[in-house]
């Protein structure tokens, strides 16, 4: 983990209310990027947006040295961040936290809610060729709202709230017609919390593996500060993880997902 | 390290900091996360993590929310208690060369003393008596306000404490300088402000406050001219050492405060925004002591020209 002065290679909109911004990072993709683990941005100007924007990564390519981000506008920070021009600089601290870990699972289904699509297709262009067999589930609001669509790198099943695109229901449901045909060793998935409650309901009454990426407010994204808290089982009881080094990858037995 | 253009080092209490910069409770855990990123041995001092007597779990997320040039929070001090850190972090730490600082809160004047007692024999250097998180009812906030509660509390601990005592006021009160001649009168040998401001956040679109605790401290930029204000204050209030805090970005933050009477500062919410805020704003206050033409930063301290 290094902070690193990133220069912005572009910012361009890739669906609606989302942008993707390429930045040259060579010293934070040199020492490796894994799916699932993010990267801390700062937003750019003065001190009015204090805190770092954690964001997961959508590729990393040691070639190039490059890292590929999909940030959604989710207030001032974020819309801030859009307007940043190639070649200007941002302070980037990378690579953080837990990756998802397929442990040689040879059918993988991997599922992507909305912005959380993102490290899914992070994980799904390291993992998919490796596997014997991988679908990626990827559900949207509409079809307005999709991406990471390009160039896949195995089967994808799409849902949408509006029946704008793919099947017009919830991306929970594609997956568990699929479960049913066939369920698989393992679940890679990053979504909203609901989908996310669901999906944890589902592989636990099945026994299926499932690994959770969680989004939770951050200050220093280190494990230091400890605000970025999500309840976990342990053994006598529950306690409070770190989702920034503890996580953001949880194993679906491990975190409590309750309201 | 390259040779200082100017003499950083400090004397608080008797103890010598290399420089007048320390990590700020609460903002670097027992200090292991950011030596991944620097040595953290650069630095004057470390307050450590809020300590309880027994181990805490805290509040429920979400804990943090960022305003306008600052931040709100509201941990509700999960630390694993004085025990733990006495036996797995303050080794570790007291190697790295820097003074260390322990922060104790306590919900009774029991707790702080048997804390006090515990870390006596330690290589502990100093002891940060925190009166006044806001983000737990235990928290020792009930300590904090009135004066003659800082005066109670404060004289008990000050008679089982094996190292100097360093009091943290809160700033949620009617008139600090008051508390500041309380702690000093019960036998304070420091006094560090401010601690947060309380406030909340409100999600309108939810309809809800943002943090689970509904009332959070407030940190960062946004508090400085509050904190500067009562430094300045408190300074003139007392005779014993002041730690300054509150927004603390750069090193003329911190030579504003030390201008204010501060011997030394302490750095929190920037090592959020910048997790290499504490080491550069040690080089900052060097170049600013360079370009005042000043050779020992104590020469700054209280070099404020009055109005």
């Amino acid at each position: 983990m290094i902070e690193e002065q990133a220069t912005v290679l572009a910012a361009e909109d890739i669906a609606k209310d989302i942008y993707r911004l390429r930045l040259h990072a060579p010293h934070i993709v040199t020492q490796g990027v894994r799916p699932g683990q993010f990267v801390h941005v700062r937003v750019p100007g003065n001190t009015t947006h204090l805190l770092r924007r954690p964001i997961s990564v959508m590729a990393a390519r040691p070639e190039s040295g490059t890292v590929e981000l999909a940030i959604q506008i989710a207030g001032e920070g974020t819309r801030l961040l859009r307007l940043v021009r190639p070649n200007d600089r941002l302070s980037v601290l990378g690579p953080l936290g837990k990756p998802f870990e397929p442990r040689g699972a040879k059918r993988i289904f991997f599922v992507g809610g909305g912005i959380g699509a993102a490290p899914i297709r992070c994980a799904m262009d390291a993992f998919a060729g490796e596997a014997e067999e991988a679908i990626a589930f990827f559900g949207f609001r509409g079809a307005e709202y999709a991406y990471g669509l390009e160039n896949v790198p195995c089967e994808v099943r799409v849902s949408t709230d509006d029946g704008t695109m793919g099947r017009h229901t919830k991306v929970t449901c594609l997956l568990q017609e699929a479960i049913d045909e066939q369920p698989p060793d393992l679940i890679l998935a990053c979504g909203p919390a609901p989908m996310l409650r669901t999906l944890q309901n589902m592989t636990l009454r099945l026994r299926i593996n499932c690994q959770l990426s969680l989004e939770e407010h951050m200050a220093c994204g280190l494990g230091a500060c400890l605000v970025c808290s999500c309840k976990a089982r342990v053994r006598n009881g529950t306690q409070y993880h770190r989702v920034c080094v503890d996580g953001p990858v949880f194993d679906a037995r491990e975190v409590c997902l309750d309201v | 390290m390259s040779e200082r253009k100017a003499d950083l080092a400090v004397r608080l209490c008797g103890v010598r900091l290399k420089n007048p910069i320390i990590a700020a409770s609460g903002t670097f855990g027992f200090g292991r996360e950011f030596d991944n990123l620097y040595d953290i041995g650069q630095l004057g001092g470390i307050s450590v993590k809020g300590l309880t007597l027994e181990p805490r779990c805290g509040n429920p997320p979400h804990r943090v929310a960022e305003t306008a040039s600052g931040m709100l929070n509201a941990v509700g001090l999960e630390n694993p208690g004085v025990d733990a850190f006495i036996s797995e972090h303050l080794p570790w730490l007291l190697d790295k060369g820097l003074v260390v600082i322990a922060n104790i809160a306590g919900s009774t004047v029991d707790d702080y003393c048997r804390m006090a007692e515990k870390l006596a024999p330690t290589g502990a250097h100093m002891l940060e008596m925190n009166i006044s998180c806001p983000n737990v009812k235990s928290g020792g906030v009930a300590f904090g306000i009135e004066p003659d509660m800082v005066y109670a509390v404060t004289r008990a601990v000050k008679q089982h404490a094996g190292q100097p005592l360093m009091v943290k006021l809160s700033p949620n009160v009617a008139d600090i300088a008051q508390n500041a001649r309380a702690a000093e009168a019960a036998g304070a040998d420091c006094l560090s402000l401010i601690n947060t401001l309380t406030g909340i956040a409100v999600d309108a679109k939810r309809r809800r406050l943002v943090l689970a605790n509904n009332v959070g401290g407030l940190s960062g930029p946004a508090i400085k001219p509050v904190a500067l204000r009562m430094v300045w204050q408190v300074c003139k209030a007392v005779g014993i050492s002041v730690v300054g805090m509150g927004g603390i970005m750069t090193g003329t933050d911190a030579a504003e405060f030390m201008l204010c009477g501060a011997q030394a500062v302490m750095v929190g919410t920037a090592n959020f925004a910048d997790p290499m805020a504490c080491p550069r704003i040690v080089s900052e206050l060097e170049a600013y002591l360079v370009a005042q033409k000043v050779r020992k930063v104590g020469e700054i301290v209280g070099a404020l020209i009055e109005n």
